[in-house]
């Protein structure tokens, strides 16, 4: 009877996949969701206190995410069909500087806005120009959208290139239709999943900010959700700011809970690969090159991103506050003081847990991807998504409530902490290429004498590994730039290098905080482009043309 | 009465590249023109510059007697007598197929009540009134391919331009659509520009067979006069199976050949005055039949129920035939066959 049926073993090694996997899940999201509710709900029967106070607070941050989100998807939208449908020239340059606030992280472009256009900013000295509003609701949301745009472009450029693909437009010019009724009538309806969509995961990107309302609406009186969670916790010693802090924590994860399922339902098709003869032939051919268009969306991205980019560097290098910033009055000083004992070691500690978090997110982003049981591997992704929905913020205090006993003030408390939330987007990255893989090409290696072991090993590793570098990098980016949960879980000793930068900004320090900002945006931004402009990863985000 | 298509030296540039090359066609009205082509040959190329999807760099484009393309200027898609269908189908995924199809008839200024009523008549003349209500997600690619096909009737055009309309589409539904386009386009009475890389369908279903190559016009004829005098090898292969074999130039006449080809004489027409000495001859399955003079040896045996292909070996080179009914001879066998006629190209 032996082989007729499989042995405990052979169960248990096709369960072993899955039981880890939940495992994994429930120690980093499960158990710490599952605390925190109930912790809120003890808090919750001990009465709310000041219920105006909490309310305003959310009112601003739905503000902030609501203005965000039109703000963001307006701009990405018009970005979009410049560099997709318009003659505009040298559009694969155009693309990459769209993309480029990306590669800048949410906290480091609100220190650039200031340094540019705050009050005594490179604007402000050099032009006597200074912009209203930069402290505040107006400057918050500025930058938020600012640096949201790229992903609401991506997702326009996507749903363009797919669902409302350029043949659509022809078959309504064919059919009579003028180009502005084309528009209304095909182009508008088939985006408007991806633009609504893009809109509510903005949405959530923006109640999640911390960096920015906390640099620039701070100083103005104008405060968030999480602004408060972090005054309750990093800055007070009191209980009843704790406990506030876990109601408002619970808050917000409800909040983005919502709108993230809204997303991802709104999102699920769009860009899935939807290629035409006629979009093939059309690619690249839209006429003679205009450089107006050109001309004007960079001035768009130099004063957005460039121009702040350039003051956050020029402080950096300049002597001290209120000296021009000529090359007369440069220094590395200010490098000097930011590579110094104290905060070399934040640098290698934000180096390390990146590191370590984006290999254990592609890790389990790829046991999740791997699970080819179909309600199993359905059911875990949506979990790993519940992980990446959680604000920060929320994710912080949950941590706290259920490792905080043990791991107060560690490392390993921040890892786990940016484990539970960049999983989600290690799966995401492998199972694009992991859905797309067809189990025929595994089965071929089968059949030509390959063992499971050794098919994995030279089928589906190989097809994988854009994926899973593309994957890890992001992950690692993330986490590099990772300011919320680590400002809210650092202790002494353990402070990461966008921490740094936070407190030593809120000390007053301009030149060294500027000077650690470029450390930590700079490299990535210089080694990225190049990659960008020539890899087969940027064909696939950016296209081609 | 005026042409509905006339392109004057067209060139069409992609970048550096010239995918159509002073390219001249004629489509004389209520005539079916197709083009014949591998893929890359700039077919889809001229169909969307007639269409107004792509400028021209070179030449003129006239619809009906109306110029509409010049490297200065063109009209617009919409204001052109044209309907299209496309390879892919492009059917709009949030219109239902009656809104698809009522679509360009809202466009010419039908109220929606009458445009949705009209489009309902036309599915049901083509077979699929039925499915009326489904969106393009919920239709094959043959029902997609009508839905498509009845948007662009349903234009008041007077030329139809299809580019490969039956490319996706497997045997039965592709017999399905192309009787339907002949079945229209005879009714309505437009001219049609049909490109396909299927020799077969291009024969079968064109008044005249424009061949394509490298952006330009090679050859343009009657489906009969491209398959038995093609222009050059090249086009012998494109438009059906060839053997091509060497022969003997003998004795000649105005437009024929005698030629030796292993101890037999065949008569063979060309278009070339000059041919004397060892020229190529292309020999079609039918213009071979089994028993006769010339001797050879079978090297394969295809038995495809109701005839039977063989391939056989003579001195100068290997013939084709195709004979009705099942094999009578194995391979490797010797066998005798006649080849009544030839087709011997300048080019």
């Amino acid at each position: 009877m032996r082989g007729r049926r499989p042995s405990g073993w052979i169960r248990a090694r096709r369960w072993a996949p899955a039981i880890g996997v939940a495992s994994a899940l429930v120690f980093l999201v499960g158990w710490p969701l599952v605390e925190l509710l109930r912790v809120a709900g003890e808090e919750w029967r001990g009465g709310l206190g000041d219920a105006g106070g909490t309310m305003r607070l959310f009112g601003n941050t739905v503000l902030v995410g609501g203005l965000a989100a039109v703000v963001t998807v307006a701009l990405g939208t018009g970005a979009a069909l410049v560099t997709e449908r318009t003659p505009a020239a040298g559009r694969r340059w155009l693309r990459l500087g769209l993309v480029l606030p990306f590669l800048v992280p949410p906290f480091v472009s609100a220190l650039s806005w200031l340094r540019a256009y705050g009050p005594s900013g490179l604007m402000d000295d050099a032009l006597g120009i200074e912009m209203p509003g930069v402290f505040g609701p107006a400057g918050v949301i500025a930058v938020i959208s600012i640096n949201a745009m790229p992903l609401a472009y991506l997702l326009a450029v996507a749903a363009l290139t797919s669902r409302a693909g350029r043949d659509f437009e022809l078959a309504g010019r064919v059919s009579g239709a003028g180009p502005l009724t084309v528009a209304r009538t095909v182009t508008l309806p088939l985006l408007a999943p991806a633009l609504l969509g893009a809109a509510a995961l903005v949405f959530v990107l923006g109640i999640n900010a911390f960096g920015v309302p906390q640099i620039l609406g701070t100083p103005a009186s104008f405060e968030v959700v999480t602004t408060r969670i972090y005054q309750d916790l990093a800055r007070s010693a009191q209980p009843e700011a704790f406990s506030r802090a876990i109601l408002l924590a619970t808050g917000l994860v409800l909040l983005a809970f919502v709108f993230t399922v809204i997303a991802d339902v709104l999102l699920s098709g769009v860009g899935r690969g939807r290629r035409t003869a006629a979009t093939d032939v059309l690619a690249g051919r839209r006429g003679r090159p205009r450089r107006g268009l050109t001309v004007a969306t960079w001035a768009i991205i130099a004063v957005v991103t460039i121009i702040p980019l350039v003051a956050l560097v020029l402080v950096a290098l300049t002597k001290g506050v209120g000296v021009a910033p000529t090359p007369g009055n440069w220094t590395l000083a200010n490098f000097a003081e930011a590579i110094d004992g104290r905060l070399l070691g934040a640098l290698g500690r934000s180096l390390l847990l990146a590191v370590l978090a984006a290999t254990g997110a592609v890790l389990l982003g790829a046991a999740v991807a791997l699970l080819r049981r179909r309600y199993t591997g359905r059911a875990a992704s949506f979990a790993v998504m519940l992980g990446f929905a959680v604000p920060g913020s929320t994710l912080a205090v949950a941590m706290l409530l259920s490792y905080g006993s043990v791991l107060r003030d560690t490392l390993t408390i921040i890892l786990l902490a940016y484990l539970a939330k960049l999983w989600a987007v290690g799966h995401r990255s492998l199972a694009g290429s992991a859905g797309n893989l067809p189990p025929d090409l595994v089965f071929a290696a089968r059949a030509s004498g390959a063992t499971p072991v050794t098919a994995l090993r030279t089928v589906v590793a190989p097809l994988l590994r854009p994926a899973i570098v593309g994957g890890w990098l992001l992950v690692f980016l993330i986490a590099f730039h990772e300011l919320t949960m680590s400002s809210l879980l650092y202790g002494p000793g353990t402070d990461t290098v966008a921490v740094a930068v936070l407190n030593l900004q809120q000390l007053g320090d301009v030149p060294v905080s500027s000077a650690l900002a470029v450390i930590l945006t700079l490299p990535l931004i210089v080694a990225a482009v190049p990659l960008l402009a020539t890899s087969r990863l940027s064909r696939r985000l950016l296209g081609n043309g | 009465m005026t042409d509905a298509l006339v392109c004057r030296s067209v060139s069409v540039d992609y970048g550096d590249v010239r995918a159509v090359a002073a390219l001249d066609l004629d489509v004389a009205a209520g005539e079916t023109v197709a083009l014949l082509g591998p893929s890359g040959s700039g077919k889809s190329t001229l169909l969307y510059a007639v269409a107004g999807f792509v400028d021209i760099a070179e030449g003129d484009i006239e619809l009906c007697g109306e110029v509409v393309a010049t490297p200065r200027g063109a009209t617009p898609p919409e204001k052109r007598p044209i309907g299209l269908v496309f390879q892919n189908y492009a059917l709009w995924p949030h219109l239902t197929a009656e809104q698809t199809v009522a679509y360009p008839l809202q466009r010419a200024g039908s109220g929606k009540r009458e445009a949705l009523a009209e489009a309902r008549d036309l599915l049901g003349l083509l077979g699929i009134g039925n499915l009326a209500d489904r969106k393009p997600a919920e239709l094959s690619g043959g029902q997609q391919q009508r839905v498509g096909l009845a948007r662009a009737m349903a234009r008041p055009a007077r030329l139809y331009l299809l580019d490969e309309p039956t490319a996706h589409l497997d045997a039965s539904a592709r017999t399905a659509v192309q009787e339907r386009i002949a079945h229209r386009r005879r009714e309505a009475g437009a001219a049609a520009v049909y490109s396909t890389h299927d020799s077969a369908e291009a024969l079968a279903i064109a008044d005249r067979v424009a061949i394509m190559r490298a952006g330009s016009v090679l050859q343009v004829d009657t489906p009969q006069a491209v398959y038995e005098r093609p222009i050059d090898l090249w086009a012998a292969r494109l438009t059906g199976p060839a053997a091509i074999v060497d022969v003997e130039v003998v004795a000649r006449s105005e437009g024929t050949l005698e030629v030796a080809l292993d101890g037999t004489r065949v008569t063979a027409e060309t278009d070339d005055a000059a041919a004397g000495g060892r020229v190529q001859m292309l020999v079609r399955p039918e213009w071979v039949t089994l028993g006769g003079d010339l001797g050879g040896v079978v090297r394969d045996v295809w038995f495809r129920g109701p005839y039977t292909d063989y391939t056989i070996e003579i001195t100068g080179g290997t013939l084709e035939t195709r004979v009705a009914g099942p094999p009578v001879a194995r391979r490797g066998e010797r066998v005798a066959c006649t080849v009544s006629r030839g087709w011997v190209s300048a080019g």
